[in-house]
């Protein structure tokens, strides 16, 4: 083992401020900071939990962590119904009104850009299924494009066509479910039984053509795995006859429900510089005014050949993020249609060899998922392996808005924000 | 680009392009004035952070902030690469230009070890608070690497460069743990590891 040089080593910038912190407090007279309230004899005997057992690390934490007269901390999480996944959250509450709130991440990680260093171009389309698990078309997608803007080749457009009907297929039910888990964590159970009714013919849907369910593992470098096949076209058939009378069915109990609208109008409202700062982008983005879809801005596949508007809310609160689903999930279908009438004969797969070698270079390759941008950026170095892959997920950074959304809110209300921010856990921590 | 070489003639190095981005390389020291000038100028007008990642060149090379922009005036996405030491990786934040750099910078500096300075978060966002080394970094080795390892007894999972040695003995002096003793060697290579199947033959009753 080699000592450390103090030269080299990484300077922690943790430790300057906690010995700064000490210096002044001494110069000061004060003792060390008070980091959890004294505890009171109604106290006595419980232990404070969320509240770190040492000393603050950042001023956000220290601020974060101090608790003033009144204040409690409430521990949420990382098994909670409604954080749809493993997360934790620190709530810092005044009575029932949240006051604060911190996430804590990293329950999921998995490294995947790691792995991915060190897997072959082709593996890697596999590796990122599990990612975000509600929209794995997109995420084979965006590294498809990266990929092959690295090694300089072009799906057929045939394929370009299946790409965009199955990322468009992965969108409706993603939406479908958000609907539903909306509903379900301010307390109704119906819409989400709906909503998995749609998501299931949907995933049969994608089976048919993939062979799998849920991660599908059917883009390639150069095209995609499959043609459609008879299955999938009389399958898309039949469920394109009953998607609109269950999302129908969803509208009738939800859209103009008055206990709903009671609980999500003017709820977590995120205006458009506040979200444009925070990088929220995607449904959150465009429910709050601002025509941002990466589908018109750098359209890829064939989304320069389809005919679309971008839609927007102006509220930007929960409700708006509700309807800037429902609108864009029967938008998804409409594309569906101009896909499937404008769908050109021919292969599916360009020829690209078995082990793919590209040159060196650095690839960008961006797609528009149920959450928002999604983007991939990767490095060659010349190998069979990305030298570095980068991965951008909407969740992860959408999750930054929560403390600004939720304080002044009642804490039952914190989950339907949250719910309308649909973030998925397995692409937040990667 | 033409308008890049035109306003940033001292800063803007190694420009390229590809299908839909145009590359520019930027000293560490003009991040932030370079950022809000591309930010607020009606001329660029690149108003939003699509992504900021943090890429490792190697030891003895440098590491690399890549910051990707979006603009609705102009045609392609732009990416601003910063070169940082790797003796010294510190860098501006631009958490005052764009609050959601937040999360970015955290998970780079819990994945590559890049010390914003400036951000008032900065916390490891996906690792513990007490885990020491930085998984991105590309002289982490995995266990797969182990073998390949030119260092003798390399902790397969950890560099003990990255560790802090002073903080790491107060730990073990004042617990009553003995692992790892500090004089010996850390690691035990791969092979002396139990292989799984023998395991799995004891724990079965005879």
């Amino acid at each position: 083992m080699t000592a450390v040089d103090p030269e080299t080593r990484i300077p922690d910038p943790i430790d300057v401020d906690a010995a700064e912190e000490a210096r002044l407090r001494a110069a000061a007279g004060l003792g060390p900071p008070a980091l959890a309230p004294a505890l009171g004899s109604e106290y006595a005997g419980f232990e404070l939990v969320g509240v770190p057992d040492r000393p603050p690390q950042t001023e956000r934490e220290r601020e974060m962590y101090t608790l003033e007269e009144g204040e409690m901390l409430l521990n949420m999480g990382p098994q909670h119904p409604s954080t749809h996944g493993v997360m934790r959250l620190v709530v810092k509450l005044r009575g029932e009104v949240v006051t604060d709130l911190d996430p804590v991440l990293g329950y999921l990680h998995r490294g995947i850009e790691k792995l991915c260093e060190n897997a072959t171009y082709t593996t890697v389309l596999t590796y990122v299924d599990p990612m975000d698990y509600l929209a794995s078309m997109h995420n084979e997608h965006a590294p498809a494009i990266a990929f092959e803007k690295l090694f300089g080749i072009q799906a057929p457009r045939r394929a370009e066509y299946i790409r965009a009907l199955v990322v468009e297929l992965n969108r409706v039910f993603s939406h479908g479910l958000m609907i539903g888990f909306l509903a379900l964590d301010m307390g109704g159970l119906t819409p989400i039984l709906y909503s998995f009714i749609n998501r299931d013919d949907v995933v049969e849907l994608l089976a048919s053509i993939s062979g799998q369910r849920m991660l599908f593992n059917f883009f390639r470098v150069g095209g995609v795995n499959w043609d459609v096949n008879d299955e999938f076209l009389s399958r898309l058939g039949k469920w394109h006859g009953t998607v609109l009378k269950s999302i129908g069915d969803n509208e009738k109990l939800i859209t103009e429900n008055e206990i709903f609208k009671g609980r999500t109008q003017d709820m977590g409202i995120l205006n458009a510089e506040q979200a444009i700062s925070y990088g929220v982008t995607g449904p959150n983005l465009r429910a709050s005014g601002v025509p941002f879809d990466v589908r018109k801005a750098h359209p890829y596949s064939i989304y320069d050949e389809l005919e679309f508007d971008v839609i927007t809310q102006q509220r930007g609160d929960v409700y708006a993020r509700y309807l800037q689903r429902i609108a864009e999930l029967k938008q998804s279908l409409h594309l569906i249609d101009q896909i499937m009438d404008k769908m050109p004969p021919g292969p599916v797969q360009a020829q690209v060899p078995g082990i793919i070698r590209p040159k060196p270079g650095r690839a960008y390759g961006a797609v528009e998922s149920p959450r928002g941008l999604y983007s991939v950026y990767a490095i060659s170095d010349g190998g069979p392996t990305p030298y570095r892959f980068r991965m951008r997920d909407p969740s992860f950074i959408t999750l930054q808005v929560m403390p600004l959304l939720m304080p002044s809110h009642l804490i039952a209300d914190t989950m339907a924000i949250m719910a309308s921010l649909d973030p998925v856990m397995g692409g937040v921590d990667k | 680009m033409r308008l890049l070489v035109e306003r940033f003639p001292e800063t803007a190095r190694d420009l390229w392009t590809d299908e839909d981005t145009v590359e520019v390389q930027i000293p560490r020291g003009s991040v932030v004035e370079t950022l809000r000038t591309l930010r607020d100028d009606p001329q660029f007008s690149f108003f939003m952070l699509a992504d900021a990642a943090a890429v490792d060149y190697g030891v003895g090379n440098h590491f690399e902030v890549v910051y990707h922009l979006y603009s609705d005036k102009h045609p392609a996405w732009l990416r601003v690469r910063v070169p940082v030491e790797r003796a010294n990786p510190r860098t501006p934040s631009v958490t005052s230009l764009w609050t959601g750099a937040m999360f970015h910078e955290r998970e780079m500096y819990d994945m590559m070890g890049i010390v914003f300075e400036g951000n008032r978060d900065l916390r490891r966002i996906y690792m513990s608070p007490d885990y020491r080394s930085f998984p991105q970094r590309k002289d982490f080795l995995l266990p797969d690497d182990a073998a390949d390892s030119s260092a003798a007894g390399v902790n397969p999972l950890e560099r003990p460069e990255t560790w802090d040695l002073t903080t790491f003995s107060k730990e073990l002096t004042s617990s009553a743990a003995t692992y790892p003793p500090l004089d010996t060697q850390v690691d035990v290579p791969a092979e002396a590891y139990p292989h799984g199947q023998e395991s799995a033959d004891k724990s079965r009753p005879a």
